[in-house]
């Protein structure tokens, strides 16, 4: 040892009472002032900033996630599936867990059928503390992915809505988003029914943001099913007939409807261009229309059956009355023609409506008198929703008698200048075939639809057997026949205003309203083709459609002939 | 030499109880008391760390607990006023089985402090804090008239200085800092001048700087990135949780979510759920937090305070300057450590992995503490028999 030693005792006493003195209770001071400031510190974290930290630790411990109720299903009358919710796996990841990233994009490329390349740059972004690798994927991906186990990769299970019969009644039912929520037709407007009851569950993560608890506070229950009224055969098959219509005549859109006038139920609604339900993406926005409903157009010829019906049920003609007819008839500054020109003739009312003469009708309207067409008008339901239960009803346009011009009489009678949507022509042409009495159309299975009649029996069993002159000789839709089968209807040709006040001479609304048997009508169609082109008359654009729907429809549902 | 007082006690009619003989009471209920209270914290905050054996951290602490407690009462029997002669022997050991970690040392978390013993792994720069202790205290003692002397001070300096760097290459930069703690207490009580101890600090400022802040900057890499990253982490914590800040942000919410009471050991979730890490080392005092809320914590100090006060007491009544030098190098050990553990997880100082005495588990550092503890019992023994063979001789007067 170096430095001279120490002598025992006394020096060092004395060394250490200058200590005493100089030091130790500096040092004690300076201890004491950094154990009071540690606590002074834990004391500030415990009570001021407590709540606000508590708060925050259970904000990363624990999570509420809504979970999706299963929606209930679609079916058709028959039980066919129309839309069904079926169980998918999202998969997303934590990029911040991630240690390799490019080998664990590898691992998942099979299964998630992504490129590595993309997966990569996905796992990479490490500020991102969640990242979507895919969403609404089969189970069996699912499944793959989690074999993996993969730390910072995780799977949800998320209902996913699907639609086996693809195109069948697209526009009807509707979309669903991706948070299950329907956007349109019955996915949104039976909302209510379909969707049930969203569940929450609380999660309590790790700080690995594994779960450790998944408490259900509140249990999904799952949406009730939707029974239609809709037949998918019937469906199906108007469908295919308004494609082929539709692409014959490279028409603008199309659209077709089969009730049962005794019922209201709607057999089928179908709308061309085609909307694959599963990718609603795909198509264009006007395709998703269901412009069965909402579509307003001017009916043309085929409204004229409610002119006579309000001439008949107020006693101003008879079927047989005759009427001698110049080849035109002038309306104050207007001059109404046939669209066929022809001399001048006689013809019955039967007559009339079967060769849909324009002057024919336009004398039994101005016979009729403003107050009494209109009065007709509003009664058959034009002018106001029929309250289909669907959404997106349009009304159409009917001007009041105050607003007529003095040539409204010219082209009211013959379906100009008023505007209705294919289910109020279906319904009030359902009233005429069964007796007079109009059921509220609908879709929806079960519930009984209102009735009303809006005019005698006799009346409507008068007007439908001058309906079924339209397929004699010389009616509008003499080339139409179904085997074994009396029908009735009326061809509609309607030019299409031109959006400055008069119409065009190129663009037509070609419709066809008919019904059969035609003395027990069981099955009524409605076919409207939006600008078709070689072709504009009803009688041979629309008219073969209605006969191939009818001539399947009926064998198919065991009519028998008459 | 003179004649050990602890014989004189030994040969005393009372032999039973002898090896009580001038213990402090206090400051041994207060050691037990943290190793209880560790104890209980384990016991909810490690159950699901080691799989199948929700005991494991709570059955070993407890047994380095007693079997460090049967340590102190050994060497608090022994006058270490002896060890004075084997001062280079002392450096020297340390010096080695610090060196030692470099060659056998297992790794851990990217630093290698620990070598494999057959039932624990031994820290050599824990029992290295002991033996600076002694050795730097007998140095002093030594040269205690020439303490004013720069060139005495400048070697006390290095003497700590050289483990401390070797300490801090392994890398662990924490008991580095405490070998220089001791060094400056044992320095500060010994009664080097002012003007010295103003020196070393603003040496010890400028050091700091330059390591964060200017070696980073022209690209020399005295201290490893992590560590820079941890240091200034408490200046503005992230929530990255591969990022220090990670830690202290935890450490934080979980001290706060404890708040006034506690939320009991099912309750506190931070610990649970594996959001505090280290939670049975360096972030102990969190759990305690956490579990106890604030009065947990104020119980925790207060121990500490106890322990400290009883050692400043025995500081005082010291025999002789080897004995307050040792005491108050010990002192400097404990308040450092935790001072800078508490700190940190308070969010008051750097993170540096410095562990909690006698709460945070772990062989090494509970016996150590224990060692040091019974240092100062064997300081106040001595202080007791001498004053005890005083009386007797003013009696015999």
């Amino acid at each position: 040892m170096s430095g001279p030693p120490l002598r025992p005792h006394d020096t060092s006493r004395v060394w250490l009472t200058r200590l005493v003195e100089r030091r130790i209770g500096l040092l004690f001071a300076a201890f004491l002032l950094l154990l009071a400031l540690a606590a002074g510190r834990a004391a500030w974290l415990g009570t001021v900033r407590a709540d606000d930290l508590r708060g925050r630790a259970a904000d990363q411990q624990v999570s509420d996630l809504e979970v999706a109720a299963r929606r209930g299903a679609v079916t058709d009358r028959h039980g066919v599936e129309l839309a069904v919710s079926e169980d998918t796996v999202t998969v997303f990841a934590h990029p911040f867990l991630i240690e390799r990233p490019d080998i664990v994009a590898r691992q998942l490329a099979g299964p998630l059928d992504r490129s590595v390349k993309g997966l990569t740059g996905k796992l990479s972004d490490r500020r991102r503390g969640f990242v979507y690798l895919g969403r609404k994927l089969d189970p069996e991906v699912g499944r793959a992915v989690e074999k993996l186990e993969v730390e910072g990769v995780e799977t949800v299970a998320e209902p996913r809505r699907r639609y086996p019969q693809r195109e069948l009644a697209a526009q009807l039912l509707g979309t669903v988003g991706t948070d299950n929520y329907g956007l349109s037709g019955l996915e949104q407007s039976r909302e209510e029914t379909l969707h049930g009851e969203n569940g929450r569950r609380r999660l309590v993560k790790d700080a690995l943001g594994k779960p450790i608890s998944i408490v259900d506070q509140r249990r999904a229950v799952p949406g009730d099913d939707l029974r239609l009224t809709l037949d998918a055969a019937i469906q199906e098959r108007t469908e295919s007939v308004l494609e082929e219509v539709g692409k014959r005549y490279a028409a603008r859109g199309a659209t077709a409807l089969v009730l049962d006038p005794r019922t209201g139920e709607l057999l089928a609604m179908a709308n061309w261009p085609a909307v694959d339900a599963n990718r609603p993406d795909a198509a264009l926005s006007p395709a998703h229309q269901n412009r069965a409903v909402a579509a307003s157009y001017e009916p043309g010829s085929t409204f004229k059956a409610f002119t006579m019906s309000g001439a008949l049920e107020d006693d101003l003609i008879e079927p047989e009355t005759p009427f001698s007819l110049a080849p035109t008839i002038r309306v104050a500054d207007r001059v109404i023609k046939e669209s066929h020109g022809r001399g001048a003739v006689v013809l019955s009312a039967a007559e009339i409506l079967a060769q849909s003469s324009n002057v024919g009708s336009v004398t039994i309207g101005l016979r009729l008198g403003a107050r009494r067409f209109d009065h007709w008008v509003r009664r058959f339901g034009f002018g106001q929703a029929t309250d289909v239960d669907l959404p997106g009803e349009g009304t159409g346009i009917v001007p009041r008698p105050g607003d007529y011009s003095g040539s409204s009489m010219g082209n009211l009678p013959i379906g100009q200048g008023l505007a209705a949507t294919p289910i109020q022509m279906a319904a009030a042409y359902a009233g005429i075939a069964n007796g007079g009495i109009v059921h509220r159309p609908h879709v929806v299975a079960g519930a009984r639809a209102p009735a009303r009649r809006v005019i005698s029996e006799r009346t409507a069993r008068r007007v439908s057997r001058m309906l079924e002159g339209v397929f004699g000789p010389g009616g509008t839709a003499q080339e139409a026949q179904v085997p074994g089968y009396r029908l009735a209807g009326k061809t509609g040709t309607a030019q299409k205003p031109d959006g400055f006040g008069g119409y065009s001479n190129s663009k037509y609304v070609a419709s066809f309203i008919g019904y059969a048997p035609a003395r027990n009508p069981r099955l009524l169609v409605a076919v409207a083709v939006d600008e078709p082109r070689g072709e504009i008359y009803g009688g041979a654009v629309a008219a073969p459609a209605f006969e191939k729907i009818v001539s399947f429809a009926l064998p198919y549902l065991r009519i028998p002939p008459d | 030499m003179y004649a050990s007082p602890v014989k004189q006690a030994a040969g005393d009619a009372r032999a039973p109880r002898a090896w009580l003989e001038g213990l402090d009471f206090a400051m041994v209920a207060a050691a037990i008391g943290l190793v209880a209270v560790s104890v209980y914290t384990l016991t909810m905050a490690t159950q699901d760390d080691v799989p199948g054996s929700p005991l494991y951290y709570v059955v070993r602490q407890a047994v380095y607990g007693v079997v460090g407690l049967g340590l102190m009462f050994m060497v608090a029997r022994f006058d270490i006023s002896r060890l004075r002669e084997y001062q280079r022997l002392m450096y020297a050991t340390m010096v080695g089985l610090i060196a030692l970690v470099f060659v056998f040392g297992v790794a851990a978390r990217g630093s290698k402090r620990w070598i494999e013993l057959p039932f624990f792994r031994f820290q050599p720069s824990e029992l290295g804090k002991v033996l600076l202790i002694l050795a730097l205290s007998a140095f002093v003692v030594d040269r205690i008239r020439r303490l004013g002397n720069r060139d005495v001070t400048g070697r006390i300096v290095l003497l700590a200085l050289f483990p401390a760097i070797l300490v801090v290459a392994q890398p662990d930069l924490g008991s580095g800092l405490v070998y220089l703690a001791i060094a400056a207490v044992i320095m500060f009580v010994a009664g080097t001048k002012w003007t010295h101890l103003a020196a070393l600090a603003g040496l010890a400022t400028a050091s700091v700087g330059i390591a964060l802040l200017v070696a980073p900057a022209v690209g020399v890499e005295v201290l490893k990135p992590y560590q820079v990253d941890r240091l200034t982490a408490f200046v503005n914590p992230t929530e990255d949780p591969q990022k220090q800040g990670y830690q202290l942000r935890q450490s934080i919410t979980a001290i706060g979510a404890g708040q006034k009471l506690g939320r009991g050991p099912d309750g506190a979730t931070q610990t649970r759920l594996d959001f505090l890490p280290e939670h049975h080392t360096d972030f102990v005092f969190s759990v305690v937090g956490e579990q106890l809320g604030f009065l947990g914590a104020a119980l925790v100090l207060s121990l500490y305070a106890l322990l400290l006060w009883r050692a400043l007491r025995i500081l005082t009544s010291a025999k002789n300057l080897y004995g307050a030098l040792v005491a108050g190098g010990v002192i400097a050990m404990l308040m450092f450590q935790v001072f800078v553990n508490v700190g940190m997880t308070v969010g008051i100082m750097p993170i540096t992995g410095v562990p909690l005495p006698l709460m945070s588990y772990g062989g090494s550092s509970v016996f150590v503490t224990f060692l040091a503890i019974g240092l100062l019992q064997s300081v106040n023994a001595q202080a007791r028999a001498a004053e005890l063979a005083k009386a007797r001789e003013l009696a015999a007067a």
